[in-house]
């Protein structure tokens, strides 16, 4: 018993070179690894198969995995990208947008001074936007405000480094007009709910239609003359009324006003001559 | 028990050309044969571990494709000594394992070269071990320490201590 480890010993040592000895020199068993391979060989394939099928399991779901990080990143870098995006686009916008306002300054034959918008009110009572220009600017009450478009409001009151324009749809505002083709003279005043209409006395041969443009008249020495107000979308003819009225699209799109320029000057020429009606469009 | 022996054997032989490749770092494999050869002779004595090497080597003789009994009888040998060195030493510390693994890997290594030679083996001793042998070892080691740390856990989950 206590020889038995070194009985096992010599045995497994004896068996295994004998078939060494079969496997090199070849015998009566032929080579022993056939024979063993012959019940080795399906355990094999099949451990093979199980292996392969494992490996296969565990390279899907690395591949998953892989994929899932993959799919984060990119949909980051979608974001990143989107943002930028809309950033290089607002610049383009602004950049637009500021061009137009100092073409439109060096084609003015007045003095101006560009604001940039820095508040808004939008109520129902009171509809002005304030921007960074004041006393200090030189900027006078009743000053006039315009955009490229056209005539945004005017100046109602003034700070040490801030302005209030009071908008062309503010339901005090009145501004006097006239109708570009037929020169007929009215009032363009504000409404409560945010439009802005025409008020004016029809006479044989005058009158307003849809797709007039309305322009400052110049009368009261406020706006100088030919300042693009808007145009008439629809005109309510109230027979032998002394008054009618239509209502208007002003060319100053208010929501959307982020830079002013402020009318330092006064000039007796008419202004229309000198804007133009381009989209607003990056590229235009 | 014998069973479960059994089946382990198997596994860890025909583990050899299965799962070995797939662990392989470059050129070098590990002999996960002669690991659970050792780490049986370690545990359970020199006849475990001088049987469990013979039929683990013989499988790797026939999945070789070799000279049919070399591996049997070198890992037949290592198991033994193995367990000789676990019969006289405190061989349950992993600081005792590894090292031993890497040292009968090494051996092994040795004499399967020896007795190759006598086969007409061709390559040059020093390419053997530079390439072969000697990185194998090393491989031997590391993934022998992470099987011993695995038993450790798995044992002391069944015992209960791993949570207290």
């Amino acid at each position: 018993m206590r020889h038995r480890k070194y009985a096992v010993l010599v045995s497994v040592l004896l068996v295994s070179l004998l078939l060494l000895s079969l496997g090199t020199r070849g015998g009566r068993l032929g080579r022993p690894g056939e024979l063993l391979a012959f019940f080795i060989t399906p355990l094999q394939a099949t451990l093979s198969k199980i292996q392969s099928s494992a490996l296969g399991t565990w390279s899907a779901y690395l591949d998953w995995k892989n994929a899932r990080r993959e799919n984060q990143a990119l949909r980051e870098e979608l974001e990143r990208l989107r943002i930028q995006s809309l950033q290089v686009e607002d610049t383009e916008r602004e950049n637009l947008r500021l061009r137009r306002l100092l073409a439109l300054r060096d084609r003015l034959p007045l003095s101006t001074l560009a604001g940039e918008v820095i508040a808004k009110v939008w109520g129902g009572w009171v509809r002005s936007v304030t921007v960074n220009r004041g006393r200090s600017d030189g900027i006078a009450r009743l000053t006039p405000a315009i955009v490229p478009e056209g005539l945004l409001g005017r100046v109602v009151e003034v700070r040490a480094r801030a302005a209030v324009i009071q908008l062309l749809n503010d339901p005090s505002s009145a501004v006097a007009v006239m109708v570009q083709r037929t020169r007929t003279a009215g009032v363009a005043e504000g409404e409560p709910g945010g439009a802005v209409r025409l008020k004016f006395m029809a006479r044989d041969g005058g009158g307003a239609q849809v797709g007039d443009l309305i322009v400052t008249s110049g009368l009261g020495g406020v706006f100088p003359k030919g300042l693009p107000v808007g145009r008439v979308i629809a005109v309510e003819d109230k027979g032998s009324a002394l008054f009618h009225y239509a209502r208007l699209h002003p060319v100053a799109d208010f929501a959307r006003v982020e830079e002013v320029l402020l009318l330092t000057g006064t000039t007796g020429a008419d202004l229309l001559p000198h804007f133009s009606f381009e989209p607003l469009e990056p590229g235009a | 028990m014998r069973v479960s022996l059994a089946l382990m054997l198997l596994g860890g032989g025909l583990a050899h050309t299965s799962v070995a490749p797939a662990l392989r770092l470059g050129a070098v494999a590990p002999d996960i044969p002669l690991i659970l050869t050792v780490l049986l002779g370690l545990r359970r004595g020199p006849e475990v571990g001088c049987l469990s090497g013979f039929v683990v080597g013989l499988l790797q003789d026939v999945a070789g494709g070799g000279f049919v009994g070399a591996q049997a009888l070198t890992k037949a040998l290592a198991g033994f000594v193995a367990g000789l060195i676990g019969e006289r030493l405190l061989v349950g510390n992993p600081l005792v394992q590894v090292p031993g693994l890497v040292l009968l890997t090494l051996a092994e290594g040795l004499g399967r070269y020896w007795l190759l030679q006598l086969l007409h083996f061709p390559a040059a001793f020093g390419e053997v071990m530079l390439h072969v042998v000697l990185p194998q070892a090393l491989y031997n080691g590391f993934l022998g320490a992470a099987g011993v740390l695995a038993v450790s856990v798995l044992e002391a989950y069944r015992s209960g201590s791993l949570w207290r």
